[in-house]
């Protein structure tokens, strides 16, 4: 196990003919000894060529990357100690399920008792213990992604590298394998990558998260941290099921309260004490804010957002109750089973403490339920 | 008097029956979502009642009429596809037109129901455009729109939000209630997604095997299902299963769960020595640090949207999933926990059939 360090690496394609690809843009990220970091963002933000510089399939244009005090950007893929379990799953056809999981074990001095024993246990933590006689060809797409996660961690290696790991798992089996998976890296202290473009997984499984948008590193945090505070609109609205209510609200400043007017003419006004000095100073200066509310921070009941809900929708373990305001939908979230009647006016209520407000124009974060970002 | 009515309808292909003998009754406005997984005959039954397939026996009635001899152009149904299955030669405007000019509308009425659902699904503006310059959504939406244009009396939708993508579907699935009931058709709506059949369903027909073995509301469905399997399919985290005997004490039944015995609704006394698979829902379990050391122990915390995750596992080494609110405090992985469960929260089932065991 090490720690892995990211050095201002760059990756840029070229092609004749055509601009040159910037996709990873001066990266530099420490994942430290047995953490679980999630490289989340859409496609094509440069997540996945930084996961294949680390595992040595792409040359770094620029920059460096050490695994443990080695430099090991400049070695051959096999010599980096580096296990990665693929999207596509990469399993080798002709070899059943058991002896491709097997497979970098053999290439060991270890007894092949104890290599049966390893991946039997493998196996058991990821539910495939059934198919291991089989070949991959045989085996549905989500037993084949389990398979390809079981090679991947059944060998020792100083760092783990999981690309899409559960896209394709059953849905029933989803938050359990979550599970599992999450105490065996912490139980054997694995330090590991995963890539993501699902949020859900990413907050699922990582201590922190890399944030990635057009090859650009947009906050690195835990992922309780991106939710309070994100750096940006962008994070803030990207993390978070479902997503974060954003409104554009003017400032009207008094001397006991703060209000901001949103869509539909309504006014959300707050006491000056909800809010810092410096904070209030800040606002002073400026005339509108984009303001950002989760939908779990929208209580339904009284409140200063009148709209008209458009439907409400219990899913069993939460209710979601989506409203016309002003023209526009936001969305509020409830734990509980709430019945609204579709067509009535409702009101809905939010906490200072429960505020985002970003720059309008460039996005970023100002302030966080009355603090100054 | 019920706007579409299916009675023992079956079909079969050679010796392989598809439907076996469903019923049911949909009043006019009812969205009567379809849920079942591939290949359990969601689609076949559309076509069915869409009239570009026959049924093996069993009849279909339409606003109170049996259409075995109507012809799918005569039938009133409205469609739309998972695939969009859009004219690629033709525009989206035509696209809508379509079945409007297969009744031979006027032009100016072609104009003015092309216009209406246009309007309705937000699209007037991509009117012109073919359907290789439309993102998903509006392939989606033209799709939807050209079901509506003919304001069918009956609305088949085939699976219409699985091509796209999450935010899109969340958007759609908001909206499409309102949108739905506007149209004031009965509403048949095949989904494999159990938070899309419980959001938009007024009922459930859970497709499992030919048949339908669960017709309700989503309350209903998730709170009393009607066997293991359909307990399985709705919810997330899936529901926590454990093999278990029913036993007697002085206040009533009990269950031996993960090392406690936790009391069962008072009904379930018949019940007592026989061996039962219970289920509990992993919002339905409460836990607090165990102060003797007994209990089960937190294995690891996954946050999933806004509710914690817990995997925990007890000394049998069962395990089991608990659901928390996100304002809760999580516990640490490695310490010990004791749950509570309510005992209404308990599903009993049949360990040999699934079926449920009604108390």
């Amino acid at each position: 196990m090490a720690e892995l360090v990211l050095t201002s690496l760059s990756k840029i394609y070229r092609s004749r003919g055509k601009e040159p690809v910037h996709a990873v843009k001066d990266l530099t990220l420490t994942v430290k000894t047995g953490e679980i970091v999630a490289l989340l963002g859409s496609s094509g933000c440069g997540k996945t060529s930084t996961l294949r510089m680390i595992a040595g399939f792409e040359d770094v244009s620029s920059g460096a990357i050490s695994l443990g005090g080695r430099v090991i950007h400049e070695l051959a893929p096999s010599a980096r100690n580096v296990a990665m379990a693929f999207e596509a799953y990469s399993l080798y056809p002709p070899l059943t399920i058991g002896d491709n999981m097997a497979f970098a074990l053999k290439s060991t001095k270890m007894l092949h008792a104890e290599v049966m024993a390893k991946v039997k246990a493998m196996a058991d933590m990821l539910d495939i213990a059934g198919i291991l006689e089989k070949y991959p060809s045989s085996v549905s797409g989500g037993q084949q992604q389990r398979a390809s996660l079981g090679r991947a961690l059944v060998r020792k290696a100083d760092l783990y590298l999981l690309d899409e790991p559960m896209g394709q798992l059953e849905p029933q089996l989803r938050a359990l394998l979550r599970g599992r998976i999450k105490h065996y890296l912490r139980e054997n202290n694995c330090t590991s990558i995963l890539v993501t473009h699902d949020q859900t997984e990413a907050n699922a499984l990582a201590d922190r998260i890399a944030v990635m948008e057009a090859g650009e590193l947009l906050q690195y945090a835990s992922p309780a941290e991106l939710k309070n505070k994100p750096a940006n609109l962008f994070t803030g609205a990207f993390i978070g099921e479902p997503p974060m209510n954003v409104f554009t609200a003017e400032i009207f400043a008094s001397e006991k309260s703060i209000s901001f007017k949103i869509e539909g003419g309504n006014e959300l006004a707050f006491k000056v004490s909800d809010f810092s000095e410096s904070l209030l100073q800040m606002l002073a200066s400026r005339r509108t804010i984009s303001l950002g509310v989760r939908p779990h921070s929208l209580r339904v009941g009284k409140g200063p957002i009148k709209g008209i809900v458009s439907s409400c929708q219990w899913l069993g373990d939460q209710t979601h109750v989506a409203v016309d305001v002003g023209g526009r939908t936001i969305v509020s979230v409830s734990h509980a089973r709430v019945d609204e009647k579709t067509g009535a006016a409702i009101a809905l209520d939010v906490a200072a403490s429960d505020l985002h407000i970003f720059d309008p124009a460039t996005g970023a974060a100002l302030a966080h339920g009355g603090q100054p970002a | 008097m019920s706007q579409l009515e299916l009675k023992s309808l079956s079909k079969a292909f050679g010796s392989f029956d598809v439907l076996k003998n469903l019923d049911l009754a949909a009043a006019a406005g009812e969205i009567v979502v379809v849920f079942g997984g591939s290949g359990t005959g969601k689609t076949i039954l559309l076509r069915l009642i869409a009239g570009v397939e026959e049924p093996t026996s069993g009849s279909i009635m339409l606003e109170g009429r049996d259409v075995a001899d109507i012809p799918p152009e005569h039938r009133n149904v409205g469609m739309a596809f998972q695939n969009f299955a859009l004219f690629p030669h033709m525009s989206a405007k035509d696209n809508i037109a379509a079945p409007l000019v297969a009744r031979r509308f006027s032009a100016d009425n072609v104009k003015r129901g092309v216009d209406r659902v246009a309007k309705l699904l937000k699209i007037d503006h991509v009117l012109g455009h073919a359907p290789r310059e439309l993102s998903n959504g509006q392939k989606q939406r033209t799709s939807l729109a050209r079901a509506l244009a003919a304001e069918p009396k009956i609305l088949l939708l085939d699976d219409p939000l699985r091509n796209v993508d999450a935010k899109l579907r969340f958007e759609m699935r908001l909206e499409l209630p309102r949108l739905l009931r506007q149209t004031g058709a009965t509403v048949l709506y095949v989904t494999q997604d159990y938070k899309e059949a419980m959001a938009l369903a007024d009922r459930i027909a859970v497709l499992q095997g030919g048949k339908f073995v669960q017709l309700a509301p989503p309350v209903e469905i998730y709170e009393r299902p009607q066997n293991l399997q359909v307990a399985r399919l709705f919810g997330d985290p899936v529901i926590n299963t454990i093999d278990t005997t029913v036993k007697t004490n002085g206040k009533g039944p009990t269950l031996a769960i993960a090392g406690t015995s936790f009391s069962i609704a008072p009904s379930f006394a018949g019940y007592s020595g026989r061996r039962v698979t219970a289920g509990i829902r992993p919002e339905a379990i409460a836990i607090k640090p165990s102060k003797d050391g007994t209990g089960a122990e937190v294995q690891a915390v996954t946050p999933f949207n806004e509710r914690i995750v817990v995997l925990l596992k007890d000394r049998d080494g069962w395990e089991f999933l608990v659901s928390l609110p996100s304002s809760e405090t999580p516990p640490k992985p490695g310490v010990t926990v004791t749950a509570s469960i309510a005992p209404d929260s308990i599903h009993l089932f049949d360990p040999e059939t699934g079926e449920r065991l009604h108390g």
